[in-house]
């Protein structure tokens, strides 16, 4: 079976191209679109806490919860 | 003609309407302060028969959030003249997806690069001149923020000069069925990769955005579980102390005392007038809407230190500490923000709602977010803390933390009430680099809520307090009432039945029931009509009153023990707001059940907490429960009969739903 790798799984200051929004969430894909978080965009992981983490998308900072983050296959 | 301001959220739309037009309309920084729109003209020096319109902040033409629709709508539907299109242009790529769509439309645009001077102190460098070119459309670098060389004159000038002309789209989405959602979505990637190519041509940077800062680190602290709930409650403490405890009484004793002089000098003018004449000019007017004005400076120095905090980019890192709590009570992160708006003034905190994309979050919400106590409420708190605690401060930090703590507990009650299921909902916010708050703004915005709430003083308030006035001088056959005979009077006579109904919160004067009506159509008011009734003036400088009236006059001539003060105070603060907030809460719901609910939850709320703290704080004081336990008793329980009949039909109309559902299904 392939590994995938979810976001909540990187280091912190790792730099990932995103490789699917796995969601039924249509909105949720839809929405990290829009902020420009899709396939083949890269998406680096600036510091992980308990409840989630922050990220950079492009060039702006973002504050996911785990939900998120774990729909994100890097 | 009329240009409309368009772009991402943060992009600094009103920072930028705002020094076009000389108007004063809320900023911060975050995503999602402007929820509506606003017009007003350019200033005379930009051409002063243009129209600018501030529109809400959005990603894209395809709304998420209802303020999103606002956007799209307008610049569809009703066809502006020009459009000024705000780029973040410390975050190029994102927004000229935007962009692109917005030139598509044939109406003219013109790209304002806004904060440039961010770009500049990083060694980001835009070519502002390719870009043009690209895009086909004027690209001019502005500083928003800035009073001079800011680009301001030039944008306005480029938008004016594109009267009339139609815009070529660098970008044009292929024909395609926009019910396809897969051909949707490609076509978004094309103009995503159409746009990351151009971003490639004209921007070259020194720091990569990936790079991790100060600003993370910081960050790190205050989005920390621990620290960052101790770090979001000490800076609330902080405004609330310093505008209730510190700065603002400081300020607030030298009105009062020439408030006070004033009215003298009134009732001196009037001596000679009839005692009617007087009494309504000096106690009603003078002494009602002064009661009220000398209040003005704790209000004022509040509004000031949240616009400092609105200002430097905290308010998204609260909403990122505090959304695992939200989330728990089935609200989320996003509702922190109407929550600190609303210490300001219920009715934004409520239109803020609108960022919210879950209806159920946003509804209740908005059915929540007035428990925390408003500017318009903050003298009522600071009257009963100087009259019956001294001024404590404990009392003020309480009102505000039982706000707080009734907001997640009513959270609780209404996803228990509409069982809901905790679906989850995922929760991004847009995280602005920090800033210094500017002193220059904060003072500006301070003295925009100073004008509000002088001029709600000097109409709504001071009409309600000649009528209460009016109506406690004279009975019902228009005879001015004799001194011990008050009960009589027209005042006493309505407020006396729901003063009946209070007799189990420990406090059944009418003249408290009055103040009490009076608070729901501006809870200023509560403060003016005790002032009238019991004819007081000066709240603030209680040890002056002590001293010359012997013991507390303020609290003696009240008659309420320090329990039945706290349990008036509560029931001031957690029934509804103010009509002004219930039309705003009846707007934004947009649903009938969800209204009357909302005014129901919170009567039952302001009555069971005053009830509580009359009767337990009785027993603990005095060993025994205060009057009307068994009454008030009976009462709770109506309510909670109410609530549970409510939820069985919610329940039931839930399965009804669903059952048909089934049945559509099945065939």
């Amino acid at each position: 079976m392939e590994q995938i790798m979810r976001l909540n799984e990187v280091m912190a200051g790792e730099t990932h191209l995103v490789q699917d929004v796995k969601t039924d969430d249509e909105e949720m894909r839809a929405f990290l679109f829009r902020l420009g978080c899709y396939e083949g965009e890269p998406i680096t992981l600036i510091s992980k806490r308990k409840s989630g983490c922050v990220v950079a998308i492009k060039d702006g900072r973002y504050s996911l919860d785990n939900y998120l983050a774990e729909a994100i296959v890097v | 003609m009329r240009i409309a301001f368009a772009g991402n959220p943060n992009s600094g739309k009103t920072t930028m309407f705002n020094a076009l037009t000389g108007r004063n309309e809320k900023v911060g920084n975050w995503a999602g302060v402007t929820v509506g729109r606003n017009e007003g003209p350019f200033k005379a020096e930009y051409g002063a028969e243009n129209i600018a319109v501030d529109l809400p902040g959005a990603y894209s033409m395809s709304p998420f959030t209802p303020e999103e629709g606002i956007t799209s709508s307008y610049i569809r539907d009703e066809h502006p003249d020009a459009i000024i299109n705000i780029v973040d242009a410390t975050n190029l790529s994102r927004s000229l997806f935007f962009t692109t769509q917005l030139l598509e439309l044939g109406i003219p645009v013109v790209v304002a690069l806004n904060k440039s001077d961010i770009n500049d102190k990083e060694n980001t460098k835009i070519d502002a001149e390719k870009l043009s070119t690209k895009l086909g459309c004027p690209v001019i670098k502005t500083v928003s923020t800035d009073d001079k060389n800011n680009g301001l004159a030039d944008v306005a000038a480029a938008a004016i000069s594109l009267m009339g002309k139609g815009q070529k789209a660098p970008y044009l989405q292929a024909d395609i069925d926009l019910h396809d959602k897969a051909a949707v979505d490609a076509e978004d990637r094309k103009r995503y990769a159409f746009v990351n190519q151009i971003v490639k041509d004209v921007e070259s940077r020194e720091v990569k955005s990936s790079d991790t800062t100060v600003q993370d680190k910081i960050d790190n602290i205050v989005t920390n579980k621990f620290a960052g709930i101790i770090i979001f409650a000490a800076v609330m403490w902080a405004v609330f102390s310093i505008s209730q405890t510190y700065v603002g009484p400081w300020v607030a004793d030298y009105l009062v005392g020439w408030i006070e002089s004033f009215k003298e000098w009134v009732a001196g003018q009037l001596e000679n007038s009839p005692a009617i004449l007087s009494a309504l000019l000096a106690d009603g007017i003078v002494g009602g809407v002064g009661a009220v004005v000398g209040f003005l400076p704790l209000v004022m120095v509040m509004y000031f230190l949240i616009a400092l905090l609105e200002d430097c980019g905290y308010m998204a890192r609260a909403s990122v500490v505090l959304d695992p709590l939200f989330k728990r009570v089935g609200l989320s992160g996003k509702s922190v923000i109407p929550v600190v708006i609303g210490t300001g003034c219920g009715i934004p905190a409520i239109m803020a709602c609108r960022t919210i994309r879950d209806e159920r979050e946003r509804r209740a919400t908005a059915m929540l977010a007035t428990f925390i106590p408003c500017g318009a409420k903050m003298p009522v708190i600071a009257l009963f803390a100087g009259a019956f605690f001294a001024g404590a401060g404990w009392v003020t930090t309480l009102m505000y933390a039982m706000g707080l703590a009734l907001i997640l507990l009513g959270a609780l009650l209404v996803s228990a009430v509409t069982g809901h299921k905790f679906r989850r909902s995922f929760f991004i916010i847009d995280l602005p680099k920090y800033k210094w708050p500017s002193l220059k703004r904060a003072f500006w915005s301070m003295m925009e809520r100073a004008k509000a709430y002088i001029i709600k003083a000097s109409t709504i308030i001071l009409v309600c307090n000649c009528v209460v006035q009016i109506m406690q001088t004279f009975n019902w056959h228009f005879q001015v009432v004799e001194e011990g005979m008050e009960s009589t009077s027209i005042l006493a006579t309505i407020a006396s039945p729901f003063a009946v109904l209070m007799i189990p919160l420990g406090f059944g004067a009418w003249q408290l029931a009055a103040a009490a009506i009076t608070g729901f159509i501006a809870k200023e008011n509560v403060v003016g009509t005790i002032a009238v009734v019991f004819a007081i003036t000066n709240f603030i400088d209680v040890d002056e009153l002590a001293m010359t009236g012997g013991a507390n006059a303020v609290a003696a001539t009240m008659g309420l023990t320090s329990v039945t003060a706290l349990a008036y105070l509560a029931f001031n603060l957690f029934t509804p707001p103010c009509f002004a907030a219930i039309g705003a809460m009846r707007s934004e719901m947009n649903h009938r059940g969800w209204l009357w609910s909302a005014i129901g939850l919170q009567f039952s709320t302001g009555y069971t907490v005053a009830f509580l703290i009359y009767q337990f704080g009785t027993l603990f004081t005095e060993g025994h429960f205060g009057t009307a336990f068994i009454p008030g008793l009976i009462a709770e329980a109506a309510m909670v009969l109410a609530i549970v009949l409510i939820s069985k039909k919610i329940r039931a109309d839930f399965d009804k739903k669903y059952e048909l559902h089934n049945n559509v299904q099945a065939a």
